[in-house]
């Protein structure tokens, strides 16, 4: 049984392409559960956010179940496979989980460290769990994806710096005044980047945006837009002892602001600090007012350079959280492994010969007195009542390993014999199948190795599916 | 009992050691569970702390506050309490980063001066000595807490204004936040101040303590009050706001600083409880 996930992302996909294969919420569940009930998998979840589309699938047959979901994917894209084909990647076994741990901890994002894609991921994963399409595996898979994602995001300081001009504005803002509680803002020319930089002041709870350009029927489209009021350019000196952050972005060729009004507006208000983002080219803000007492100038040049300061050092958490993902890997892959028929019959026969032999060392002395003929038949009695009592559940076990939900049973068995381990004790040849267990248990999944006909574009790897190479055998 | 207290004493001091490398970390990692791990360490580092005062206090049958030893543990063990109720509710970050080396300094130096508890002298058996002690302790974690949170304040205004910003986004606590703790945390010790010094008085008037008035300590405890009654009145009439309340606070830990490490073994006539 493997994990495979197949899909898109902006790594791999044009916006065009990706805006085709969007899924909204009832659409994604939709896509898993016909997925189940083709037969291919056991358990689905489908993720669909601006930059990725994909499809999650557990199954016996990794490549039959890929080749589903491709087929699947290009049905609703309204193309044939073999015009998906070159955008899509696919990863099957380790590599599906790590893609998967990547993905919830952001580090296959577009912008490294961003918080949205794990909520995301669990609103994916609840609707494929609220609509039946999980199941043991993807249960305990998805939680654990969501705790690497969490873990990540504590361990790391991979969220905590703004990687964006406005954002990064926003920051230095905040690390002024602490919180936008009554605050007002005042943007001075309307520019991409100010309204921009205003939206995300709101987000964080500015009430207050007064917009003023040179032309009122600019400020007043403007403030429609951002929820503000428009005011008059001519009263700019008075609105800014009102204004506690100001974002300016007009065209003027000379400085809109001076330090003698800056100091002068902050007599009016006391005081109390201002800070200037200037995001136009030429300056808008005299470099001088950054002198003033209690007056913070940051100019476009500053905010640019605070924002590749942040991304070099989110870069740096990366490789953190790779080692994260590296780790958790590694824990889940254990417990995988647990869930094949081969060496949890293994364990379950081990965990009761050791039973067996703890009772009859436990009755030594009482057995001293026996004749070695006699102690010989004890010993061939008890093994034989283990042998008897386990030779139904190891016969049934291995009729259902052939199923696709083998492993339900799998985990009934380790639940119910309280066998923690993960089958590596009894484990002979290295490949988890114990030599003396006939082999009628179906073949395992070949260890595939599909390359598609030509790399994807956009630089995307496209992994070999390979098997973990503990698939039940 | 007296090794048990100070087994506690190492313990917390080894905690409260392992909390200020845990901030530093996180200053400079800005990893989240850092600042928690940290937070953690000092309150274990605090009860190791309060059960090694207690335990010095029972030993030696009175408030643990006579002789180096104990005067700066139980200062340090003040401006942890202090630290750690304002980190609460204000959950305001990285105060830690200048309390911590500030106890660490006051424990060590407290170790250096260890000595077995001894008898009080007679004339400082009072009721009203006690008081003084407690109430003078209480106000020196208070404004120990809002002089740390000034310098930060100062450090970080520069730090912006030079577009250093970078490094400290997010991590320090705002300004404003940091503005909002010095008032508090002066607002919370003045009132102490003040009544530490007024019991003082009584004492001195009541025992008759020729020139008390002149003594060093007693005036230097006066302008350090007269800092903190002008900061309050400026914060509150005037509307000063940021570097100016940062400075004044910063003045009134300096002459704190004085107090304790200038007057109290050298100076005062008196208040031979230092050394």
């Amino acid at each position: 049984m493997l994990v495979v996930v197949t899909g898109i992302s902006h790594k791999t996909a044009s916006l065009e392409l990706r805006e085709r294969l969007a899924l909204d919420e009832a659409g994604a569940l939709r896509v898993a559960q016909e997925l189940l009930s083709s037969g291919t998998a056991t358990e689905s979840v489908a993720l669909s956010t601006c930059n990725r589309t994909e499809l999650y699938l557990y199954g016996r047959d990794s490549l039959a179940a890929r080749q589903a979901a491709v087929e699947r994917l290009a049905r609703h894209a309204g193309c044939s496979v073999g015009e998906l084909e070159p955008s899509l990647y696919s990863y099957s076994g380790d590599a599906a989980i790590a893609h998967l741990f990547r993905v919830t901890s952001s580090l296959d994002s577009m912008v490294v460290g961003e918080a949205q894609i794990v909520a995301q991921m669990k609103g994916a994963y609840q609707a494929a769990c609220e609509g039946g399409c999980t199941s043991v595996v993807f249960n305990r898979l998805f939680r654990h994806a969501l705790e690497v994602g969490k873990r990540v995001r504590t361990e790391t300081a991979i969220g905590e710096r703004p990687v964006s001009v406005s954002s990064a504005a926003v920051e230095l803002a905040l690390q002024v005044f602490g919180s936008f509680k009554d605050h007002t803002v005042l943007i001075v020319g309307a520019g991409e980047t100010s309204e921009l930089t205003a939206t995300h002041l709101k987000a964080h709870g500015i009430e207050r945006i007064l917009v003023a350009n040179r032309t009122l029927d600019t400020s007043m489209e403007l403030a429609r837009r951002v929820d503000g009021r428009a005011v008059r350019f001519e009263d700019l000196e008075e609105h800014l002892a009102a204004a506690d952050i100001v974002i300016s972005s007009t065209s003027a060729p000379h400085y809109v602001i001076t330090r003698e009004v800056v100091e002068r507006s902050l007599k009016r208000r006391r005081h109390r600090p201002i800070f200037f983002i200037d995001i136009a080219v030429p300056r808008d803000l005299d470099p001088e007012i950054n002198r003033v007492r209690n007056a913070y100038l940051y100019d476009i040049d500053d905010l640019q350079h605070v924002v590749e300061h942040n991304r070099h050092e989110r870069e740096k958490e990366a490789q953190h959280a790779e080692r994260i993902v590296e780790q958790e890997l590694a824990a889940i892959n254990d417990w995988l492994r647990s869930l094949e028929v081969v060496p949890t019959i293994a364990t379950l026969r081990e965990t009761v010969e050791q039973i067996r032999q703890a009772e009859l060392e436990r009755l030594g002395h009482k057995l001293s007195d026996l004749t070695d003929e006699q102690r010989a038949q004890v010993e061939m009695l008890t093994a034989s009542i283990v042998n008897k009592i386990l030779h139904t559940p190891t016969v049934k076990m291995k009729e259902v390993a052939g199923r696709q939900d083998c492993y339900l049973y799998v985990d009934a068995v380790r639940t119910l014999f309280d066998l923690s381990g993960n089958g590596e004790v009894p484990r002979a040849g290295g490949n988890g199948a114990a030599p003396e267990e006939p082999t009628e248990v179906p073949e395992a999944p070949p260890a595939v190795s599909e390359t598609p006909a030509e790399p994807a574009p956009g630089g995307a790897t496209v992994h070999q599916l390979r098997g973990t190479g503990t698939d039940d055998a | 009992m007296a090794h048990v207290s100070i087994i506690f004493f190492w313990i917390a001091f080894l905690l409260y050691g392992g909390a200020f490398a845990l901030f530093i970390y996180y200053l400079l990692t800005r990893r989240p569970a850092m600042n928690s791990l940290g937070l953690a360490l000092v309150a274990a580092g605090l009860a190791c702390h309060t059960a090694a005062v207690l335990l010095r206090g029972l030993d030696a049958g009175r408030v643990p506050a006579v002789g180096a030893y104990e005067s700066l543990s139980l200062a340090a063990w003040s401006i942890v309490v202090v630290y750690l109720v304002l980190e609460l509710f204000t959950r305001i970050k990285a105060i830690g980063l200048y309390v911590m080396p500030v106890v660490l300094v006051l424990l060590t130096l407290a170790l250096v001066g260890y000595k077995a508890p001894a008898g009080l002298m007679p004339a400082l058996r009072s009721d009203i000595v006690v008081l003084h002690v407690i109430v003078m302790f209480s106000a020196i974690g208070c404004l120990y807490v809002a002089g740390g949170a000034a310098i930060i304040y100062l450090i970080e205004e520069a730090l912006l204004r030079r577009r250093r910003a970078g490094g400290v986004l997010g991590r320090l606590p705002s300004l404003g936040a940091l503005e909002k703790l010095v008032y508090h945390a002066t607002l919370l010790g003045l009132p102490f101040l003040t009544m530490g010094m007024l019991a003082g008085v009584i004492r001195a008037e009541a025992f008759v303590v020729p020139h008390w008035w002149v003594d060093p300590m007693v005036l230097l405890s006066l302008g350090a009050w007269a800092v903190y009654v002008v900061l309050l009145w400026g914060r509150i009439r005037a509307d000063w706001v940021g570097s100016r309340i940062a400075w004044l606070a910063v003045t009134g830990l300096v002459v704190l600083f004085v107090i304790r490490f200038a007057a109290v073994p050298y100076l005062s006539g008196f208040h031979t409880y230092g050394g």
